[in-house]
């Protein structure tokens, strides 16, 4: 009796389908959002940032630094410095669809863009901040923080989904 | 990275074509193959990796299915798992959240899931692999051999985004030999044009009418701004897809291959049924193809018919969407499409042709109004709001938006039946001398494209409404 042995073809399928497979998980463990409410993870933000240098903005401010409509989203969190000499601010939005990721990360990279050009020549410490700000989208959510405490806000941010 | 973008117009595409000409024909393949990645993962630079795993797997599945073509039992094992794999990837991205909603929605769970952004072109690379493994088992064409080739099968940067799905059958041939010709980049360069100018000029402009009636509440419209924002959507999304799919189509031609058409005016229907012949053809193609014809197609029994179509299209409408509202309109189709081969056709046949048209127009724009709705609620308040439930028949904002949009309108409807080309064809051709009409054609087609890209720089981010399916 003779048994044909598994070609390449067969062998490469499973083990390609295996990878694919390690490659979903590892996305869902770093680039996934979740389903729990704006509100929710907004807090978690919220209670964690440092609120002598930055104060909550409303949908006005939001649409003057970065062209968006607060409407258009589940959610908003903005905070930025009261000062004109201070580059630090931070984001989170809940877009309502997938399609809206990319506006808001546009948006965002626009407004970096932008504050670089303000700031250079003669604040270069926050052009550092600038250069140096966190970004993440993970889901329906996008963070952006541009502060000294950028990766402990990051890290808190991640941690809240 | 979108046609409509400056980067794609003015840097990307020149780029790639001229290197794509330059280079001797045996490495042209590779060198679009290179493109295609590039244009992909410029969007999405993370889910290049899950394409690039998909091409890989499929491409073994393909080699397997061959191997195994002997052993007809085991060839039937090894398709199977290929198109499992395929759709549990699909339906693990497209609908896994879908799902879990859905179950806490109607039993008492708060299941908590994590939710991923879906990969941009899934829905259309995922069925061109499938019909690659069944156009390969049902011996309609060979194995790839090459792995380059079949990567730049499934990758394609014109049509990978937002198709048309292009059947592996079609396209077979092309990918070992294909025809090139300055004539044909200048067709494909037309198509292109054209498409840009529908996208750019005609359907982001329509869009932003239509966002505008979208942002009021449903019970808040009149009948005419009801229908406004009904007629509104109609053309943006036939100009948004088709305008994209001629672009596809020209890119093709730029780049030797030969793509089917997706669209062929579709709104001059006089029946649903013709309906569903001239829009998204590549969709029902594929559809009618891998689903219907294997379910058993019409040589059945008349129920057994009938449960094929709903199948068919309860899965078209759930292709374009894991909501509820995709499947109430898939459905939708589907009862009207059963009615109108067993019940009413014979009888809409006999109508006027006025009469079909509006029969046609009327069961296409109520099932738009599905289509666009966030939930079936809204669809619904919004079907009461047509037909008087709302604000009344005539409000000030319909009225305004139509008087300062008619021209608009009017260009719209022009250009959703084939009197606009038939229009530019006319004048092209009006001077007798061949060059002067060279000439006419080259300012008309110049002119598009300039004042297609002037609407780029002044718009706003305007992605293709088929990039969210």
């Amino acid at each position: 009796m003779t048994s044909k042995r598994p070609g390449i073809a067969y062998i490469m399928k499973y083990v390609v389908f295996v990878l694919i497979i390690g490659f979903v998980v590892l996305l869902m463990l770093f680039m996934s959002g979740s389903n729990k409410p704006f509100e929710e993870v907004s807090k978690s933000v919220e209670d964690s940032l440092d609120t002598e240098a930055l104060t909550v903005q409303d949908t006005a401010v939001f649409k003057r630094n970065f062209g968006l409509n607060a409407a258009d989203y589940t959610g908003v969190l903005y905070y930025s410095s009261g000062a004109n000499m201070s580059a630090e601010e931070v984001l989170l939005v809940k877009v309502k669809r997938d399609s809206q990721v990319q506006e808001v990360v546009d948006a965002i990279d626009e407004r970096i863009q932008s504050r670089i050009n303000d700031f250079e020549g003669y604040a270069p410490d926050e052009v550092k901040l600038l250069e140096d700000a966190r970004q993440s989208v993970r889901g329906t959510y996008i963070f952006y923080a541009c502060s000294p405490d950028a990766d402990r806000y990051l890290s808190i941010f991640s941690g809240s989904l | 990275m979108l046609f409509s973008s400056i980067t794609f117009l003015f840097m990307f595409l020149p780029i790639v074509l001229a290197v794509y000409y330059l280079v001797p024909y045996k490495v042209k393949n590779i060198v679009l193959l290179i493109a295609s990645l590039f244009f992909y993962a410029w969007g999405e630079p993370v889910y290049v990796i899950l394409m690039i795993l998909s091409i890989v797997f499929n491409y073994f599945c393909g080699r397997d299915i061959k191997a195994k073509e002997e052993d007809p039992r085991r060839a039937k094992f090894a398709v199977i798992f290929a198109i499992t794999g395929n759709l549990l990837i699909l339906g693990f991205f497209k609908y896994y959240g879908f799902l879990i909603e859905t179950i806490n929605s109607i039993l008492p769970t708060n299941i908590p899931y994590r939710e991923l952004a879906l990969p941009v072109g899934i829905s259309f690379y995922t069925f061109q692999a499938i019909s690659y493994i069944l156009d390969v088992y049902w011996k309609k064409a060979e194995a790839q051999k090459n792995i380059l080739y079949f990567a730049l099968y499934i990758s394609m940067f014109p049509q990978l985004i937002a198709g048309p799905i292009v059947r592996y059958v079609d396209i077979e041939e092309q990918l070992n030999k294909r025809k090139m010709s300055a004539s044909k980049i200048g067709v494909g360069a037309m198509y292109f044009i054209i498409g840009l100018a529908k996208k750019a000029v005609l359907a982001n402009t329509v869009g932003a009418v239509f966002e505008e009636i979208a942002g009021m509440p449903a019970g808040n419209l009149s009948i005419l701004t009801a229908w406004l924002g009904v007629f509104s959507y109609a053309f943006q999304i036939y100009f948004d897809f088709s305008g994209y799919s001629d672009m596809a189509i020209g890119l093709g031609k730029m780049f030797g291959f030969e793509f089917k058409k997706n669209f062929d005016y579709p709104y001059v229907s006089k029946s649903v049924t013709e309906f569903w012949r001239r829009w998204h053809i590549s969709l029902s193609t594929w559809f009618r193809e891998y689903v219907y014809i294997p379910l058993g197609g019409n040589r059945c029994s008349v129920s057994r018919n009938i449960f094929n179509l709903m199948v068919v299209w309860t899965l078209t409408g759930m292709w374009h969407g894991a909501a509820w509202n995709f499947v109430a309109w898939g459905v939708y189709y589907g009862v009207i499409l059963v009615m109108e081969k067993y019940i009413w056709g014979v009888m809409v046949d006999q109508l006027p042709n006025p009469v079909r048209h509006i029969y046609t127009g009327v069961i296409v724009l109520v099932g738009w109004v599905f289509f666009f709705s966030p939930s079936l609620g809204y669809a619904m308040r919004y079907l009461l709001a047509m037909i008087g439930g709302g604000a009344g028949i005539v409000d000030a904002t319909g009225a305004f938006l139509l008087f300062t949009h008619w021209l608009l309108y009017l260009l719209a409807v022009i250009g959703s039946s084939s009197l606009g080309l038939k229009i530019i064809k006319s004048v092209i051709r009006a001077p007798r001398n061949q060059y002067v009409q060279l000439v006419v054609a080259a300012v008309i087609f110049i002119g598009m494209f300039l004042i297609s890209t002037a609407f780029l720089v002044t718009g706003t981010f305007n992605p293709f409404l088929y990039f969210r399916f």
